[in-house]
């Protein structure tokens, strides 16, 4: 800290308003509150980052959800959850995973929509993961029968993936190997239902 | 969804599954109660952690055997109608009409997709899983909507409570009534005349101030006359004429 008749550092002034946020803070809404321009506030960033690496500190630095956040270490989390006296939120469900990678990769969507994609009702999922806080009703489908809502991911969601934004993720076609396509084609087709362009008599 | 009773032959049967641990008893329990969404349970888990523990040379083996698989048909049944698509006309996603190759392959293609996705997030949730955050909540901005409970709470108990009573335990106890006193009043006036002062020069604090009301109350009622010559002067007590 600098003598009483001049400003803090700036890391300590970022420091601060990160400490009392228990959601990422913008840079633009890190510049109002200390009141730093956008060098001091890089630099100041740079010298947070390196103090809360997780090798270094309890408290880590994270960038996610298009802001910043510091959070505890989660190689101390058993700590913080023996003094909380709570566990751990129970991990998602693979139902749950899917109707989010609906609204990430699909999204926004209806609930018909992701029923539609699964095959599955999802509305008791999806239910649950808005009290999860990890979706939530983006807009409305005016186009479609009584403006279903539209659902979307959350910042929560984008938080607790380590995201900063939507663009983080792997585009979806990366994720699935041209064979594993190839495969359910071949299924379809010993079935007796093969895709016109595959090749085989309709069924 | 109802289950038949267990007979406790599964009392000793506890599972190790991602979303419950514990007795499958209870696990039991906290479905029938919705406590426990029925799609979050892996019933294959369930089966195979059954099967682990299975003791085939107990006593009651045969009835263990029967209690489990009544049990975990009737979960199968909840949940196969829990993720089945509502048999309803006007149910918006799932399709009455058969689908052709075509849309069939597109929709495997599609889910495929979004089961890769789904796995690949599962990893990122478990990589960054155990962070907590600042436990400190920032007040909501100017100028945004919203209600903080505990201070319409608060507000809610200041409107509709009683102000509070002025304390009076200096005044002591209460030893004579509005009604002796008046008694007491009517008979000293009786002869003529009397000053507050001397009617109540015997009286403590708690019983000047009682009979100062009982006067009032009499000079209400028009049984005397209250006069005082002037401000904070003496005040006299005569019969009404």
């Amino acid at each position: 800290m600098r003598d009483q008749e001049q400003r803090p550092w700036p890391a300590h002034l970022v420091e601060a308003v990160l400490l009392v946020s228990a959601s990422p803070i913008g840079s633009s809404d890190l510049r109002s509150a200390t009141g730093l321009s956008d060098q001091e506030l890089e630099s100041a960033l740079a010298g947070l980052r390196e103090r809360y690496a997780p090798e270094a500190s309890g408290i880590v630095l994270r960038e996610v959800a298009g802001g910043y956040l510091l959070s505890t270490n989660p190689a101390c989390s058993g700590a913080v959850e023996t003094f909380r006296q709570e566990a751990r939120p129970a991990p998602l469900s693979g139902a749950a995973h899917e109707v989010l990678a609906c609204a990430l990769y699909l999204g926004p969507l209806t609930r018909g929509a992701v029923s539609r994609v699964r095959g599955v009702n999802s509305d008791a999922v999806i239910r649950s993961l808005i009290e999860r806080n990890l979706l939530v009703e983006v807009g409305a489908d005016h186009d479609a029968p009584g403006s279903p809502a539209l659902l979307g991911v959350t910042d929560d969601f984008l938080a607790a993936t380590g995201a900063t934004s939507r663009r983080d993720f792997p585009p979806v076609d990366s994720l699935v190997t041209q064979e594993e396509l190839d495969r359910v084609r071949e299924r379809l087709a010993s079935s007796g239902t093969a895709p016109h362009d595959a090749g085989s008599e309709p069924a | 969804m109802t289950f038949e009773p267990l007979g406790r032959s599964l009392s000793d049967f506890t599972v190790e599954l991602d979303v419950y641990s514990g007795p499958y008893e209870w696990l039991l329990a906290l479905i029938l109660k919705d406590e426990l969404e029925i799609f979050e349970v892996p019933l294959r888990e369930l089966v195979e952690s059954y099967l682990l523990a299975r003791q085939p040379d107990a006593a009651n083996g045969l009835e263990r055997d029967t209690d489990f698989a009544g049990s975990a048909a009737a979960l199968i049944l909840l949940k196969s109608r829990t993720l089945s698509p509502t048999i309803d006309a006007d149910s918006e996603g799932i399709e009455d009409e058969p689908l052709s190759a075509d849309e069939l392959a597109e929709r495997l293609t599609q889910y495929l997709k979004v089961r890769r996705a789904a796995e690949h997030l599962k990893d990122r949730f478990t990589s960054n899983a155990g962070h907590y955050v600042s436990a400190h909540t920032i007040a909501p901005r100017q100028g945004s909507l919203s209600v903080n409970p505990d201070r319409v709470s608060l507000a809610a108990r200041q409107a509709f409570s009683r102000l509070i009573e002025p304390p009076v335990r200096h005044l002591g106890p209460i030893t004579v009534t509005l009604q002796e006193l008046a008694g007491i009043i009517r008979t000293a006036i009786a002869g003529g005349p009397i000053s507050y002062e001397s009617l109540t020069s015997d009286m403590d604090r708690m019983n000047r101030a009682v009979a100062f009301a009982a006067a009032l109350s009499l000079a209400q009622e028009g049984s005397l006359t209250l006069t005082q010559a002037e401000p904070l002067g003496p005040l006299t007590l005569e019969p009404a004429t």
